[in-house]
């Protein structure tokens, strides 16, 4: 028999008789303290999932737009607009797109519906399932979720829109876009250029705006300066400015300090509620009533041990089962305040939770440690001195 | 010799302003399965001689044998090793955790040795039985009667079986009759071999038949004289 593996078994068993004999304080610890790690890990699930949206959503986004400004009001863009680029040294490829948008009556939102010359293989990632428009105009297009909503087609892959001066335009789903690239894809209807410009009326000679790549990525900023110089009446805008957007607009950096200061908080005030004082006289007359039976101080603190990591284990199984759910159920519904702006942006973006074991790791160094540090410090510092008040 | 204290000093609260000098220059020895009372007024420093006695904590000069093993200067974790194996303690409160079942309360010596929970249970039920409490063993305890306790805390004492039997003021919160029986089972132990070092002012105890010697105490020192 191993006597020491026994003895362990001995020193749980008593840890968890003492966990039930305080049953109604440790349950209201335990609920509180879930609580706070359901905030934390919450939020740190809600903050993995948007950085996951925006990084898509980067990937997706062109690295130049130029748009033409007539009076502060975006105009078509002449085609031979594009000409003009090629003298600079840089660029690789300048592509039109036709986009406009199509007010949907039946939700009383507006649909994007965006017609590109090429289709960057890239954007095939992006897809759920099916495959990209052919660039014919067959009226092939691929959808984003909000507009899946939106249009309700049950599995039916045929729907039609009205154009502008009312003749009907009939069009074929050929797939969708992912949920996680939402935040950019919402409302999107693409299809081929040609489609949009039949759509819109659009002739050859014009574009919406015209995407431009580059061929070094770092450049993207220094190109987009010498374009301006040499479009003066347009518009230049760059990934880099969009993502600086996205961030703006989340507000997750400010949205991260005060939410982790909240949590800090109540952690905070949880322990000193439940362990400031000390231990109660009771406690520490048992540790020394354990002592002078012969319990050594590493025993005693086993017990403390046991007791606290059981607690803070249920509360961290609880809490981050609850801050999934909260965000890949709810879509984080209790941050939408805190998160100041999104929800106004896209109502509908649906969050995938994403559970990173370093965002785990960090729960448990804000919660669990100090919480084991809290009850197992004056444990060790009541066992760790002669039993003698306990003789009296 | 069980018990060898020779110029014991213990002072609380050493170079503080709040020091005391609870025993000074004790000299005391006690013989195998010897019973020893010690007597004298509250503050004399009985006590704190018990918990010498007891590896509670070591003398703050002086040297002290207990069951063979010198004490002065062993570090906390060797005391309670040697605690546990020769030393049984019976409080005055009887320091019993009033949230646990009897049971559970007599095997807590038991849990830090490694016994198999059948084995603990198995040895405290029989002493239960016979202290004469083996039915209360399923009650909480602060379900059950003084006297209960005090057997309880008895079983408690002697779970280990140690050699030495220690007790402050055992009779003190006791009635006479309750008191009665407590000195009948220390007479039994006395049979079996124990050696047995009490507290108190009880006449009761002090003039107790199976009482060797009476120690009297004053200010932190030793009067001794025979019964
Ligand atoms: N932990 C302690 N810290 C400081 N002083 C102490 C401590 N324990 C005891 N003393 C002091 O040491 C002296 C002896 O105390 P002790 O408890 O040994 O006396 P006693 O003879 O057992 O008294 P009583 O009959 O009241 O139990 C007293 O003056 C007491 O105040
Ligand atoms: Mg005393």
């Amino acid at each position: 028999m191993n006597t020491g593996l026994e003895k362990q078994r001995n020193i749980l068993d008593y840890g968890l008789m003492s966990l039930w004999r305080r049953k109604t304080k440790n349950l209201s610890v335990l609920l509180v303290f879930a609580l706070v790690i359901f905030l934390m890990s919450s939020f740190q699930f809600l903050t993995g999932a948007l950085t996951d949206v925006a990084q898509q959503s980067l990937r997706l986004a062109p690295e130049i737009t130029v748009q033409k400004m007539v009076a502060g009001r975006q105009e078509q863009i002449p085609i031979s607009y594009g000409d003009k680029l090629q003298e600079i040294f840089g660029i690789r490829r300048v592509e039109p797109r036709v986009w406009g948008y199509h007010f949907s009556t039946t939700t009383g939102g507006n649909i994007t519906m965006l017609g590109v010359s090429s289709f960057d293989p890239r954007l095939e990632t992006a897809l759920l399932h099916g495959r990209l428009p052919s660039g014919s105009s067959a009226g092939e297009v691929v959808l984003g979720q909000g507009v899946v909503r939106d249009l309700d087609l049950k599995g039916r892959r045929k729907f039609s829109f009205f154009r502008p001066e009312l003749t009907q335009k009939t069009f074929t789903v050929t797939g969708e876009f992912k949920p996680e690239s939402e935040l950019l894809t919402a409302d999107l209807m693409v299809m081929s250029i040609a489609d949009s410009r039949d759509f819109f009326h659009i002739s050859e000679t014009y574009a919406t705006d015209l995407l431009v790549t580059v061929a070094n990525p770092a450049e993207i900023e220094t190109i987009a300066r010498k374009i301006a110089e040499l479009l003066p009446d347009t518009r230049v805008v760059t990934r880099p400015q969009i993502l600086k957007t996205y961030n703006a607009v989340f507000g997750w950096r400010s949205g991260f300090g005060s939410v982790c200061l909240l949590t800090g908080l109540a952690a905070f005030i949880i322990l000193a509620w439940d362990k400031a004082s000390g231990m109660t006289p009771e406690e520490k007359r048992e540790i020394g009533i354990l002592k002078l039976l012969g319990w050594q101080t590493s025993d005693v603190l086993a017990v403390r041990f046991y007791e606290s990591f059981a607690v803070s284990f249920l509360a961290l199984l609880l809490g981050c089962t609850l801050g999934y759910v909260h965000i890949a159920f709810f879509d984080g519904a209790l941050f939408r305040p805190v998160m100041f702006g999104w929800s106004v942006i896209t109502p509908h973006l649906h969050l995938v939770p994403v559970v990173r074991f370093g965002d785990v790791l960090l729960v448990i160094c804000f919660t669990v440690l100090p919480y084991l540090a809290v009850t197992i410090i004056p444990a060790w510092r009541a066992a760790s001195v002669p039993p003698d008040s306990a003789m009296r | 010799m069980m018990i060898s204290i020779q110029n014991v000093y213990k002072t609380y609260n050493q170079g503080l302003t709040n020091e005391v000098a609870a025993l000074r220059d004790i000299n005391l020895d006690v013989q195998r399965n010897e019973v020893i009372c010690l007597k004298g007024p509250s503050g004399s420093g009985k006590s704190t001689l018990l918990s010498i006695i007891g590896c509670v904590f070591p003398p703050t000069s002086g040297a002290a044998q207990v069951a063979g093993k010198k004490l002065s200067r062993l570090p906390d974790r060797f005391l309670t090793i040697h605690r546990r194996e020769y030393i049984g303690f019976i409080f005055q409160q009887f320091n019993l955790l009033p949230q646990l079942t009897v049971l559970d309360n007599v095997m807590l010596p038991l849990m830090v040795f490694g016994y198999p929970p059948e084995i603990r249970c198995e040895k405290a039920v029989a002493l239960l039985e016979r202290l004469g409490v083996e039915h209360r063993r399923h009650f909480v305890v602060s379900q059950i009667s003084g006297g209960e306790l005090q057997r309880v805390a008895i079983a408690r004492a002697l779970i280990n079986d140690p050699p030495i039997i220690l007790a402050d003021e055992p009779t003190a919160h006791l009635d006479q009759k309750l008191s009665e029986r407590f000195l009948s089972f220390m007479e039994e132990f006395k049979q079996e071999g124990k050696t047995i070092v009490m507290t108190s002012h009880d006449p009761l105890v002090v003039e107790h038949p199976c009482v060797d010697r009476v120690v009297e105490m004053m200010d932190g020192r030793t009067r001794s004289s025979c019964s």
